[in-house]
């Protein structure tokens, strides 16, 4: 018990650092985790933060819309990183730079009346579109200059999850060859059904009748399985 | 009734006469087994480290490429390997499918392929089926070492081996291949419990061409077998035969010296690894000098008994993760005998847990690939891209520094359990058994 709650304390101060260091829309920690990390907060303003692993590095880019930037805020901005907004207000240049000491930097956008977003954002001036993060971890986009919605953030909030990583990519395997994976859960059933059969269910009378009921109960899991596998889309 | 006799004789054979007889016992033995099982199992087809696939790459290049030389310094394990690997895409095509990647050489793109292909659990399962047999073969050779008539305590052994949490990390999350040479090894020492000293020191010997570990135990089990004189001028030669087999058939077969080529690798520096430096050229080999210690005190041991021997196997195969630089798998090594001695004294399989808690920090050590990357079958790219604990915990402290505490309380760990292994052996030796003494105390 005294491992258990010393367990518990670490995973709760583990926590509060987290949260202190940069648990935000997304989560990603300044100064560990690499790339930019989109996301909209509840008063619709659009965050744009940038993170490294402690490795001098540039991030820079260009934000345009449709509507108006009314407004920007910068977090964590230093002397010689530098921003732009354009005369009618519609785009936003930016070059700032990360170090040893700087972990993280962040733009925060008030935008009125806009239909789209676009970006351009580049790391050590080329495109690493894997480490933008849009809405959620490794969401990333098709093009190096990319277009969002202004429901994206919103539909994303809708996605199932089922199709959240990692569990996405556990259950397209596992759906990729039904099979194997009916009869590889059928196999922990039986031998969780044989260890309930010579310790709980051995001494009880009603003996024959709680394993027809637990085989019974394993082919509808097992069912449930073929049904969630095979009628449900994952990518 | 012939039919009933003879499934009775085999379960005699399988789990030993005395636990076959008792009908308690044998169904703690087969809740043990389930259970163990199912942990297996579960981690059986999502995890895995590189070095899985490079084994099975070379093994590809003999299968697929008929190159027999693919991994000519681990020859007997690339053949076993390379058996299995035919078996399995003779039996079952969609391994067969997989040549390609297999067969690729540029070892990030072959890792990246592997992980993204749809049928990756059933390869990853059937790949390590392979260490699962051996492990089942495993787990009912080692309570068979001691404990005669001690039906109720090879049970312990049994359910210590099963739920073991490094056997289960290193061959099911890590997926490592060394059970095989330790399957060899308790094959050997199951011999010489018998006495069959020819033999048992020959499957040593076959263990040692297998996996280079078993040399560490072949002096004290040549002291521990030897009755006269003549015994050690012929047990000696036997012992490294397996070696001389291999070197000489590697020689000739492909032009190159398996035991030089060995003695050049990284590995073997390992063992060098911990050195006190003196003036100019002048350093100590700590292990080396510590080594000679162990053998030299069990030399000297009048009574060598074979649990005072399998004592000592245990305190050199700690002795080298305790003060030389290792990876994850040679810990295995030291499980066997170590459970042996958990049955008689507690305390130490309460240390076992802690040495094990140590390693999954001290796993940092060797970055992503054995760290993210083992997950990374699930979903490739997610964990590809997840941070990795060495950003992490450079974000706050150095890496190196923090791993090095977590090193440190492990090497000093594995020191107490030697001494208290030590001590044991000294109880042993007087007569009184102490070690229940112990566990009474433990249990006030």
């Amino acid at each position: 018990m005294k491992i258990f709650k010393l367990i518990l304390i670490f995973l709760l101060l583990f926590s509060i650092v987290i949260i202190g260091t940069g648990c935000n829309g997304i989560f990603f920690i300044p100064g560990a985790s690499y790339g930019y990390y989109i996301w909209e907060d509840s008063e619709d303003n659009i965050h744009i933060a940038w993170s490294i692993d402690r490795k001098e590095s540039v991030f820079s880019g260009w934000i345009a819309t449709d509507g108006k930037i009314n407004e920007y805020n910068l977090l964590g901005w230093e002397e010689n990183d530098s921003i732009k907004l354009s005369e009618d207000s519609c785009r936003i240049e930016f070059n700032a730079s990360l170090n040893e000491n700087d972990y993280s930097d962040e733009i925060i956008l008030v935008i009125d009346n806009y239909s789209y977003l676009e970006f351009d954002l580049r790391i050590n001036d080329g495109y690493d579109l894997s480490r933008i993060n849009i809405g959620e971890f490794i969401n990333n986009p098709n093009n190096n200059i990319f277009r969002i919605e202004k429901d994206y953030f919103s539909q994303l909030d809708k996605k199932p999850w089922y199709r959240e990583h990692p569990l996405s990519g556990l259950f397209y395997k596992l759906s990729a060859n039904i099979i194997y994976s009916l009869a590889y859960i059928f196999l922990l059933g039986v031998i969780i059904i044989e260890i309930l059969r010579i310790t709980v269910i051995r001494r009880s009378s009603r003996y024959w009748w709680y394993i027809v009921i637990s085989y019974c109960v394993l082919i509808l899991i097992d069912s449930g399985v073929y049904l969630f596998l095979t009628k449900l889309s994952f990518i | 009734m012939r039919v009933k006799s003879f499934f009775r004789s085999i379960g005699k054979v399988i789990v030993t006469k005395e636990i076959f007889e008792n009908k308690i016992l044998l169904r703690l033995l087969y809740k043990y087994f389930l259970i163990g099982m199912l942990i297996r199992l579960i981690f059986l087809p999502f995890f895995f480290q590189r070095d899985l696939l490079s084994t099975y790459q070379r093994a590809a290049q003999t299968v697929f490429g008929g190159n027999l030389g693919s991994d000519f310094q681990q020859f007997i394990m690339n053949s076993i390997h390379s058996i299995y690997l035919f078996i399995i895409k003779s039996i079952l095509p969609i391994v067969g499918e997989y040549s390609e990647i297999l067969l690729q050489t540029d070892t990030w793109s072959s890792w990246v392929n592997f992980i993204s292909s749809e049928n990756v659990f059933i390869v990853i399962s059937l790949f390590k089926v392979l260490y699962l047999i051996f492990d089942i073969l495993c787990m009912f050779l080692v309570m068979r070492l001691l404990f005669d008539d001690e039906p109720e305590k090879r049970l312990k052994v049994f359910k210590l081996w099963v739920l073991n949490p490094f056997v289960i990390f290193i061959l099911y999350i890590f997926a490592r291949h060394d059970i095989i040479g330790i399957f060899l090894t308790l094959v050997a020492l199951l011999l010489a419990k018998y006495k069959r000293k020819y033999w048992a020191i020959f499957v040593l010997a076959l263990a040692v061409a297998a996996r280079f570990f078993p040399i560490m135990i072949l002096p004290i089990l040549i002291f521990y077998l030897a009755d006269k004189k003549k015994d050690y001028i012929i047990l000696f030669p036997v012992g490294i035969s397996g070696l001389i087999a291999v070197e000489i058939f590697s020689y000739f077969y492909f032009g190159r010296s398996v035991i030089f080529s060995l003695i050049n690798t990284q590995h073997f520096d390992y063992i060098l690894s911990s050195k006190l430096e003196l003036v100019i050229h002048d350093r100590i080999f700590i292990f080396i000098a510590v080594y000679i210690i162990i053998i030299l005190s069990y030399l000297h041991i009048r009574k060598k008994t074979f649990d005072i021997f399998l004592n000592y196997c245990a305190i050199i195969y700690l002795m080298y993760v305790s003060i030389c630089y290792f990876h994850p798998q040679y810990l295995l090594w030291v499980v066997p005998f170590l459970i042996l001695i958990f049955v008689r004294k507690k305390v130490l399989y309460r240390y076992h847990w802690v040495q094990f808690a140590l390693l999954m920090v001290i796993l940092i050590y060797w970055g992503d690939l054995v760290t993210k990357f083992v997950l990374a079958p699930i979903d490739p790219k997610y964990f590809i891209y997840l941070t990795g604990p060495i950003p992490i915990i450079n974000r706050f402290y150095s890496p190196s520094k923090f791993v090095n505490i977590f090193r440190s309380v492990f090497t000093g760990v594995s020191l107490w359990m030697i001494y208290l292994i030590y001590k044991e052996n000294k109880n042993i030796l007087s007569g009184n058994s102490i070690v229940d003494i112990n566990n009474n105390l433990i249990e006030k």
